[in-house]
């Protein structure tokens, strides 16, 4: 009851922002800080990272989100890579990519360490991780910032929606957001398509393989645009200065402008070289990053199901769901389940398939490698590519 | 939310002892026994004292079995939890450590354990059906269960009438 009356109180007081507080209020004292006017004593750095590798930049983000103490100095931290693929925490890569196209032409796959859906970067995309202590953990303060530097530099009008993607002609995504919260700090951080290579973002998030059952997150398709087609004056440079400065100018926990008097008080700008010497630790961080175990054995458990037909000597074809089951990253159960229609007094429901690659990591290949497999041993098999509909993702 | 479940609590409670005097004064049938067993059972669950952090984690404890859950307080703030990372069953867990993750509204929260000791259980429902945590956080949205080594950690946790005076005088 007495939650329902704090709501009140930021309604009155607040009552643009009131949406942020019920979710950034898990263990917020926000509210004590700011009577004592804090934002006085927290100063900002405007950080830029030099690398455009992922996993560096990755590995950079989780060591401050590690190692830095937040509780007087506010990060922004601007950092962009080349052509790969970002999955989120709790998501299956070989639902979210096309993993043949992303290999041919060489983009990468990571999993980060936030939650939320899958997005591409390339150059002409700017990732923004904002750091703050988590009671100060603020994402439409953040957005805020962008869309108030958007409008003020060029004039364009872009809105924050509910799920807090930036949003421009009240459909168009440029900016998406993720966080992680943990103790003490937190982080929240987007990307903003400035000159995105569209054509490959379609081709690399295409969806191919099919049959996949599990609770992983799944991610929400929207409609994208870039900054320079909105504005063709918009340029990467100009952005970050248009931004970084937004930042330093805004007060650290209200959305006030303080002016020059405040980007005095700053920090200001910095570039950062993402180097063991400077970051002790930072190889062990980015190394884990690139491994196996974390891009692909870290994904939820999850079922695929592929349908096959197996002709039998008596010419008859029988009809079989052929069933992996995965769990961090690895094949623990190879089965041949009849579909419930088709399930006759001559077959089990269950047939265990034993083959070797039971205990092996799972890929997109390794489907086919075990029909084969299983076509040595009976006499011919033809493949089908139908999916048994009641088999397809299971979405939230 | 959390002071109307303890009034109810008290309240089914006053029910039962009055039907168990009843019960020995008539020496009634067999019918009402077996409800009245079976409302012990439910009450004494609800009556299991919970304990709170000031992160806002719970534990019950039975034995040397602590039972942990995020308040009602935490699953409001958090939204709608869509996928719930628990600790793996036999791993060591240290008292606030990072054991796990609540994914909700694109966030990944990190899970802290209140207690150290072994990872005997985890709520496996809660792995398909994460929205029992917003449903139900403090019966069916438990999340795992730990063998406790150190006692001494509970000393530091709030009881329900403390964590509800620590909610109100901690303004959010």
């Amino acid at each position: 009851m007495s939650l329902i009356n704090r709501f009140m109180i930021v309604v009155k007081r607040k009552p643009r922002y009131n949406n942020f507080y019920r979710v950034s209020s898990y263990s917020s004292s926000s509210f004590n800080e700011k009577q004592n006017n804090p934002n006085d004593s927290i100063t900002k750095s405007v950080f830029i990272s030099q690398s455009t590798d992922i996993f560096t930049n990755l590995a950079l983000e989780d060591w401050f989100y590690k190692n830095q103490d937040f509780t007087n100095h506010h990060v922004l931290l601007l950092w962009r890579n080349n052509p790969c693929i970002v999955i989120g925490r709790h998501q299956n890569p070989w639902i979210e990519h096309n993993t043949q196209l992303a290999e041919k032409r060489g983009i990468v796959l990571v999993r980060r360490n936030s939650g939320g859906g899958t997005v591409y970067h390339d150059r002409g995309n700017l990732n923004l991780s904002f750091f703050t202590p988590r009671e100060r953990y603020n994402r439409k303060y953040n957005l805020e910032i962008i869309t108030r530097a958007l409008y003020r530099e060029w004039g364009v009008d872009a809105e924050v929606n509910k799920r807090d993607d930036i949003v421009v002609e009240e459909k168009y995504k440029i900016s998406g957001t993720a966080a992680k919260l943990g103790r003490p700090n937190a982080y929240h951080h987007c990307t903003l398509l400035v000159n995105v290579n569209k054509t490959a973002l379609n081709l690399s998030l295409e969806k191919k393989e099919n049959g996949i059952e599990t609770n992983a997150t799944t991610s929400t398709r929207s409609p994208i645009k870039n900054l320079v087609d909105i504005n063709s004056h918009i340029q990467m440079d100009k952005l970050i200065t248009a931004i970084g400065w937004e930042y330093l100018r805004t007060k650290a926990l209200v959305l006030e402008d303080g002016g020059q008097d405040l980007i005095q008080r700053q920090k200001g700008f910095q570039y950062i070289n993402p180097t063991e010497d400077w970051f002790p630790g930072l190889d062990k961080l980015i190394s884990e990053f690139r491994s196996w175990e974390w891009n692909y054995g870290k994904t939820p458990k999850f079922m695929v199901t592929r349908v096959v037909d197996v002709p039998t000597e008596d010419n008859k074809i029988h009809r079989f769901n052929l069933v992996l089951e995965i769990e961090n990253g690895i094949i623990e159960e190879i089965k041949m389940k009849l579909p419930a229609d088709l399930a006759s007094r001559d077959f089990n429901e269950d047939v265990s398939v034993i083959t070797n690659l039971r205990g092996s990591r799972y890929d997109h290949e390794v489907m086919e490698n075990i029909i084969t497999a299983i076509g040595c041993k009976t006499v011919t098999l033809n493949t089908s590519q139908t999916v048994d509909k009641s088999n397809m993702i299971a979405t939230q | 939310m959390a002071k109307v479940i303890v009034q109810m609590t008290k309240y089914t409670a006053r029910t039962f002892s009055r039907t168990s005097r009843e019960c020995l004064f008539n020496f009634s049938a067999p019918k009402v026994s077996l409800h009245f067993s079976r409302s012990i059972a439910n009450s004494r669950s609800l009556n299991a004292e919970r304990f709170y952090t000031e992160k806002h984690e719970w534990i019950t404890i039975e034995g040397n079995i602590g039972i942990i859950g995020i308040s009602n307080y935490a699953q409001e703030a958090l939204g709608d939890v869509v996928y719930a990372q628990l600790p793996d069953v036999g791993s060591e867990i240290e008292k606030e450590a990072e054991c796990g993750a609540l994914e909700s509204v694109k966030a990944a929260s990190e899970l802290y354990s209140p207690v150290s000791g072994k990872v005997i259980e985890k709520n496996e429902e809660v792995e398909k059906i994460p929205s029992l945590i917003n449903t139900s956080c403090y019966e069916k949205g438990w999340l795992f269960k730990v063998e406790l080594n150190k006692f001494d950690e509970l000393k530091g946790l709030m009881n329900e009438e403390a964590y509800n005076e620590f909610l109100k005088s901690d303004p959010a």
